[in-house]
This record gives C-alpha cells, structure tokens and sequence, in this order.
C-alpha cells in the first residue's frame, strides 16, 4: 500500500496546486503554514499514521475525509501535540512550522497549543461564565488590562457571530446556550487566543442542521485570518468548506488535491470508491 | 438436521399439573414480596426507633443551659446545686472539627487528584487507591491508638491536636474516594479542551476540573465532616475529654460524643438527661449535614 | 458580522511563556500526598505491632490462646481469646441476622417498591447509615437492652434452652441484658444499610435484558432473582457483605453500650463479653503510660488491624468489577 502511495506521489503532476502538492520538495513555499514530513504515529505498538506527507496551504481550508478509524483525527491531534496528554502515544517524523519541528521535545507545547488552536466534536463550554470562558485562555498567555480584555472577548465573539446573542448575559453560565451556541462559544473561545491555525474536529456533527450551517459559514469567514484544519465525516461538509481536501484510508494518506479537483476527478481508485458511497 | 425425527412440539398436555405448580410457585413470589415489605418496614422502624427515642428523650432536657454551661457534677439528693450543661464538648468538637476537616481536606484532594489524573492505571496509584480505601474501612480506634502512641505519647498527654489529626487521618479516604469518583466523572474532552488552550496541566486541573466537579467535592467533604462529628472512639485515646470550657489544644479537649458516652454511662437519671439532648444535637447536626450533601450533588444532576 | 469587521483586529501575540514549572510541582504535590497516605497505613501497622511487641515477647504464642486477664501488679498476665472471640462471634452473628433483611430491602427497592417510594426509602436506609455510633449505643443501652433482657432472652431460653447442642447458647445465668446478642442485634442494624446499599447498586446493574428475558419465559420475580440476579451478582454481593462484616468487627462505641464488657469466657450468647475495639476503649485511656497492659492492648489493636486487613483486602477482591464499572 504504501509504496502505491509513494508511485502515485511521484508521477502527480507538480503544477496542481501551487504549494500544498503532497510530495512537493522539502523547500517550503512561503504559503505552506504546517507542513509535515515523514510523519508515523503510535497508539503503544499499533502503527496509526503511516509515513504521512502533507501540507496546511496558509489562510485556508483543509478538510481530511475517510473513514472512520482511518488515521484523520488522529493527525489532526499531532498537529498541536493533544496525543502527548496520554501516555503510550507517540509521533515520530517532522511537523514543521515557521521552520521549527514542532514535535522536538525541546518545543513549549503550551505556547504551541495558543498558536494551533482546537475546536472539538461536542461543545466544550467550561462550567464559568460565558465572558470567563472567552478570557480564560487569554489570561493564560496574556496580561490584559480589564478594558483590554473587554475589548478582546467582544473581538472574539463577534469574529465567532456570537456577540449579538450574549452580549446582555456575559456573566451567565455558559451551560445555559444552547448546542450550536455552545460550539460557536468554543471557537470564540479559541480565536480569542489568536492561534495561527485552527483545527476542527468534526466541529458539527453533534449540531443540527441550522447550527452547522452557521459553523459552515463561520468557517469560511474565518479563513481570511487562519489556517484551518477541519476534519470532517460529511463529504458535503467537505466540498462545501474546504479549498484542498484530504482523503486518508488506513492511516496513509491516499491523495490530497483542490477540493473541486478531489471530488470530480480522484486520481486514486480508493478516493473514487470512497467518494461515490462504495465503502466507508 | 431432519425435521421428521424430532416429536412434534404439543401444548402442555397435564393443565392440572402446570396449574398447581403455578399456585406453588405464585406462593412463593407472594411469601417474598411480604418478607421484603416488612424487612423495609423493620428499617424504618429501626430508623424511626431511633429518631424518636432521641427526640422524646432528648428534647425534654433541651434548653439554653445546655449550651452556655459546662460540667457540672450529678444533682441527685442537691436540688439547689447547679445544672450542668454541654458547651464545654460543644465548642471542644467544633475546634477539633473543624481543625481535622481543614487538615485532613487539602491532602484527601491532592490524593484524589492523584488517582485520577496522573496515576490512572499505575501501580503506584493502584497501591494508593487501596491503601485509601482500607484506611476508610479501617476501625477508627485502631487510628486512635495509632496517634496515642506517635503524638499523645510523645508530648507527654492528651491534647486536642491529638484529637484533630486523629480526625484528620479519617477525613483524606473520604476526601480521595468522592474527589477520585467526581474528577473520573469529567469527560476527557473537557480536559482536551483546557489544554487545547495551551492551559499547563495544573491550571487545566485547578481551574476547569476543580471547578467542575466542585459540587461533588464539596458534598464529600460535607460527609467527612458528618463522619467525624460523631466520632467517638478515636477522640477517647486522643484528646481524651475536659469537664471545662478549654481552647488549648495542647491540653486534654471536650469533645460532644465523649461527654455523651460519658454522662450516659454515669447513673445519674440528670446526667444521663443531658446525654441525650448532646445525642439529639449531634444526631440531628449530622443528618442535617447528610441532607445538605445530598441536595448540593443533586444541584448539580 | 459586519460589527466585527469594524472592530480592530487585535495586535500580534506577545505571549508570555508559560512555563513548565508549575506542572512538575503540582503533580510531585499530588504523588507526594500519595505517597504520604501510603506512608500513614505503614507508619499505623508499624506503631501498632512495636506497641505491641512487649505483650508478644513476654507471653508468646500463648497470648492468642489464653484467657487471662489480670491487671494486678507483680501477678500481670493478659490474654487475647476472650476479646478475638467476642470480637468474631459478635460481628458473624450481626451479619447472619442483618444479611436477609438487607437482601429484602435491596430487593424491595429495585423490584418491588413502586419508583416514587424508591427514593425516599432509600434515603431513609441511607440516613440509618449516617447516625453516629455512639447514638446507636445509647439508643441499644436505654431500649434495645431492656427488651431482650424482657421478651428476647426470656422466650428464647425457655423455649429453646433445653434443645440438645444448641440450648446452652441460649440459656444464660445472667439477666442484665446486655450480652453479646445485643452487641451482634446493635452491629446488625448499623451494618444493615451499608450491606442494603450495595446489594441494591449490583441488583441495578443487572443489564435489564437478562431480567427481562427471564420474565418473557412467565418467571415470577422471585425466580428471576433466584435464577438470573442473584448467580449475575453473586461475588458482589458477597463482596458487600465482607465489607459489612469488616465495619462489625471493628465497631467500638455502640458495642462498648451493650455487651457488658466482662472479660471472661462467655457460654451463651446471652452472656457478657468484650471484643477488641471495646476493650481498648475501656481500658486504654486509663493504664499506664508504656506499661505491659497498654502494650497488650495494642497488640490486640495490631490484631484486629490484621483481622479487618485481611476481610477488607477480600471484599474489595470480590468488588472489584462493581469498582470498575
């Protein structure tokens, strides 16, 4: 399998799409914010990533699609180190950023985490108030004064089209939102940090639709500002967000090309089969 | 796998057979419903007993005295004498309380935090999830000796230090248990989420986790202050009882459950009078608290 | 959104490092409480054992079998039957009365009662659980006593007293009251809610499926209890009753009230006794500092702890799936 991966790399054509070519030369196009390299990934002694070589395209969308257990969520979780918050799991291979390996040991993983943010599954709304839910990460890296921090959490929700609904109960829980409410919180919450890149894990898919569709829309809003990552379960979601899109199957990445490209014209068997339904 | 060899299946043939067996065995669901009823009857009972006893008993010896006087030897054959009352044990077990939960809280929390964020799975936290529950298990007169012979021994008598860290020792397993149970509650997106931030982990536990589960912690330190209100044994070796009004915790300590054992165990129709408004205060004091924990975990739910 | 494009964008991050610091100090704060607690069960069996290392080197072996019990100076001898005994005889006596009535209540309270009276039930058996020993002992003394000492003793004596091999467990010479029947009915009604609690939690993690299949075959409730419930819970439920077993053996105050505290040789069950926890109680506090008395009770101490240990050490073997889940 993997030195199918390795010979398709290799006769893709180099113009495709700019800098975010999956096996582009080591040197790194200024428009590439994360590239990773090499990268194999370990849960104990099972083997989940699978030489994985892959490039964020700067100030877009990249959407990861494949099955279930394919690897995708598991990359995205490198991308700010959350793995190393359980023992037994190991990355080795490079992810470079601003020309530094983020997972060399010597990195501070907190600053790492403020400049890749994380947006999960199901809301995570902190048990505070909705104002100390947006200061809380900022209070962690900054020192605001009080009108600062004023100003940064109306920043925050509004870039996150929350600020018109909460502003008259920042102190209320923030429990009391609701599911889509919640989530949008969380990317406030997130944004407020001011990361350079921004993952998503399946950020929707304990939302109804109305709710997704606002996420959706938010999404694309917010790639004038940062890279985004967004894993994802909906080939729709996919199509609808993405620029570049991803398609892993059993912790390889199969093929990686411009969302309209990937979806009309897969260059691997696999992709087409997963696209049209045939499995996954 | 030929169908022609097996007997056709028939309907139950012998009705008056199935019938009385089901008359036997409907008997026996009946005889069980009734034993269960009235095994939950004699609970109650046992519970009402108790509550009435001490409120017929206790309630008539209640009165002011009862809170602002201190020993005072029996009546009987003295009308005039003095009535004694229980301030002196009052006060001694809110010092020693008090003192016990403030020791015995912040260690049962570091240790519950322990097992459940840094030791989950480690032999080492195995070992101390154990030792914890023996120590909630253990006999608590067994940690009254303990603090005999490595405190009141070595500072040459009994002290209400003594008392307190006797206390104290009691209070961390109920502290580890509740804080373990409540921070294995918190699911770990939440954890993700904290540190996703770029929060460090002790912030993520102090800040966000802490937070959380504050109401199930909060509920068992209020059992572990119900638990040694009533304690009896372990003060008996440890601060041992004062028939006056004393705040030196470096001297013997009055505690309510030692004037109650011994005021009960005295004879005297008027001590034994004022035993019983002491066990209706700390019975009712203890209960209170009960209901108290149970409604703040509910607040929660 | 078009508010937000008004607003300013803030300007680019000058974070302040976190730093690692911290972490490595709460987490060493954490393991380091660990350990102390690990520590302090080390440092109680050891306190307990050289306390008692006096008593054991000067009357060996013998200690465990002997009766004696006699204070008087020059002419000192203390034994540990009479206490071990009582000690055992008392709590295996509570749990074989408390234990079918614990099973009634659980199975009340997860079959039977109707679910609006499930709550305020059990709440109430709770409660029983939360009353503080000493008020059991008070309330055994001022009403348990006299009952048996009336009705319990009297009937069961003269009815039973001449049965042969039995008879003369009831039949007493003594008519205080206070006994070691008492202490075991007292242990019994205080083990009761601990037992009742954690029967009912294992009968509720009976995936309804089992039960539910066994009813589809027209069971009756007490045969699905005896047939699917009670061998899916067994190892729990004889888990739970260890543990109640290990709160008899240790219980000091409530026994202290009512079981006479008489260290001799009991022959009935209606005779006086003393157990381990109760003697300690009793006699400590007032012997001599470092004397041979107080190292023999704290050698009976380090065999109770030994005794509790071991019953403990099982319940928790046998619950150890009911913990997991």
């Amino acid at each position: 399998m993997s030195s199918t991966t390795e010979s398709r790399a290799a006769a893709q054509p180099a113009a495709s799409f700019g800098g975010m070519q999956a096996r582009s030369s080591a040197a790194l196009n200024d428009t590439v914010r994360v590239a990773v390299r090499n990268l194999d990934f370990f849960y104990g002694s099972n083997k989940a990533l699978k030489g994985i070589n892959f490039d964020l395209p700067d100030k877009q969308v990249t959407g990861m699609i494949g099955p279930s257990g394919c690897g995708k969520s598991t990359l995205l979780r490198v991308l700010n180190r959350m793995y190393s918050l359980y023992p037994g799991q190991k990355a080795v291979g490079e992810v470079v950023m601003d020309g530094k390996n983020i997972l060399d040991p010597d990195v501070d993983i907190n600053e790492l985490r403020a400049r890749v943010g994380m947006v999960f599954q199901k809301p995570t709304p902190f048990p505070m108030t909705i104002y100390e839910n947006i200061s809380f990460g900022v209070k962690l890296h900054e020192r605001l004064s009080k009108p600062q921090m004023d100003e940064r959490v109306e920043w925050a929700l509004s870039r996150a089209a929350l600020w018109g609904e909460v502003k008259d109960r920042l102190n209320t829980s923030a429990m009391g939102l609701s599911g889509g409410q919640q989530q949008r919180l969380c990317i406030a919450r997130t944004i407020a940090v001011r990361p350079e890149v921004i993952l998503f894990d399946e950020p929707t898919s304990a939302l109804d639709p109305i709710s997704t569709l606002k996420i959706e829309e938010l999404i694309d809003e917010l790639k004038r500002d940062f890279t985004i990552a967004i894993v994802t379960h909906n080939m729709q979601q996919a199509a609808r967000c993405a620029d570049q899109v991803a398609f892993f199957y059993l912790g390889e990445l199969i093929e990686v090309a411009p969302a309209a490209q990937l979806f009309t014209a897969p260059k691997h068997q696999r992709t087409q089969e997963y696209i049209t339904g045939r499995f996954g | 796998m030929s169908t022609t060899t097996l007997p056709a299946l028939s309907p139950v043939k012998d009705m008056a057979t199935a019938r009385a067996l089901g008359r036997r065995r409907k008997r026996a669901d009946a005889l069980l419903r009734w034993f269960c009823l009235a095994a939950t009857a004699l609970g109650l009972i046992f519970l009402a007993s108790i509550l009435a006893t001490l409120l017929w008993r206790g309630l008539g010896a209640l009165d002011w005295a009862v809170f602002t006087r201190e020993f005072e030897p029996t009546t009987y054959g003295d009308p005039d004498a003095p009535r004694g009352g229980l301030a002196h044990a009052i006060v001694g077990s809110l010092i020693q309380t008090a003192l016990g939960t403030l020791i015995g809280t912040p260690i049962g929390l570091l240790v519950g935090t322990y097992l459940a964020e840094y030791a989950r799975g480690t032999a080492l936290g195995n070992a101390v999830r154990f030792v914890s529950d023996v120590l909630l298990s253990a006999p608590s007169i067994l940690i009254g000796l303990f603090v005999y012979q490595s405190v009141v021994l070595p500072m040459g008598g009994f002290s209400g230090w003594a008392g307190a860290l006797a206390l104290a020792i009691i209070v961390i397993p109920v502290v580890v248990r509740t804080t373990e149970d409540m921070l294995t509650l918190i699911p770990n997106t939440l954890r993700e989420a904290v540190v996703g931030l770029g929060a460090p982990r002790w912030k993520m536990i102090t800040l966000v986790a802490y937070r959380a589960a504050l109401p199930g912690i909060v509920t068992g330190v209020l059992l572990a202050i119900a638990r040694i209100t009533g304690e009896t044994a372990p003060l008996l070796l440890t601060s041992f009882g004062n028939s006056v009004l004393s705040t030196d915790l470096g001297r013997s300590m009055a505690s309510l459950p030692i004037a109650i054992y011994q005021q009960a165990n005295s004879g005297f129709p008027d001590l034994i009078a004022i035993a019983w408004a002491g066990a209706l205060i700390i019975t009712f004091g203890v209960l209170a608290i009960n209901v108290v924990a149970r409604l703040v975990l509910r607040a929660r739910l | 959104m078009s508010h937000a494009a008004m607003l300013e964008a803030p300007a680019p991050p000058t974070r302040r490092p976190v730093g690692g610091a911290g972490d490595r100090v709460f987490e060493w704060l954490c393991r380091g409480a660990g350990i102390l607690v690990l520590l302090l069960l080390g440092a109680i069996i050891l306190t307990l054992f050289l306390g008692g290392l006096p008593a054991f080197r000067e009357f060996g072996a013998g200690f465990l079998t002997s009766t004696a019990w006699n204070p008087v100076e020059g002419r000192e001898n203390y034994g540990a039957l009479v206490p071990m005994l009582g000690t055992v005889i008392s709590a295996i006596l509570a749990i074989l009365l408390a234990v079918p009535v614990a099973f009634g209540i659980a199975f009340f309270l997860t079959e039977l009662a109707p679910p609006w009276l499930r709550r305020p039930v059990g709440t109430a058996i709770e409660l029983l659980a939360a009353i503080p020993s000493i008020i059991y002992g008070m309330w055994g003394l001022f009403v348990l006593v006299p009952i048996v000492q009336q009705y319990i003793q009297m009937t069961l004596g003269e009815a039973l007293g001449g049965l042969p091999l039995i008879g003369f467990l009831l039949a007493s010479n003594s008519f205080t009251g206070t006994s070691i029947f008492t202490a075991s009915l007292v242990l019994a009604i205080m083990i009761l809610p601990f037992i009742a609690a954690t029967m009912r939690d294992v009968f509720e993690q009976v995936p309804p499926v089992y039960k539910e299949s066994a009813y589809g075959l027209g069971s009756t409730r007490w045969e699905v209890m005896r047939g699917v419930v009670l061998p899916y819970t067994r190892v729990s439920v004889v888990g739970g009753i260890m543990l109640g077993l290990g709160r008899a053996l240790g219980e000091t105050m409530a026994v202290t009230f009512v079981i006479g505290n008489a260290n001799r040789m009991p022959t009935s069950l209606f005779d006086p006794s003393t157990t381990i926890a109760s003697i300690v109680a009793m006699e400590f506090p007032e012997s001599l500092m470092g004397s041979l008395k107080q190292s023999s009770l704290l050698a009976l101490g380090f065999l109770l702890f030994v005794i509790s240990f071991i019953v403990l050490a099982i319940s928790r073997f046998l619950l150890r799936s009911r913990l997991k889940a």
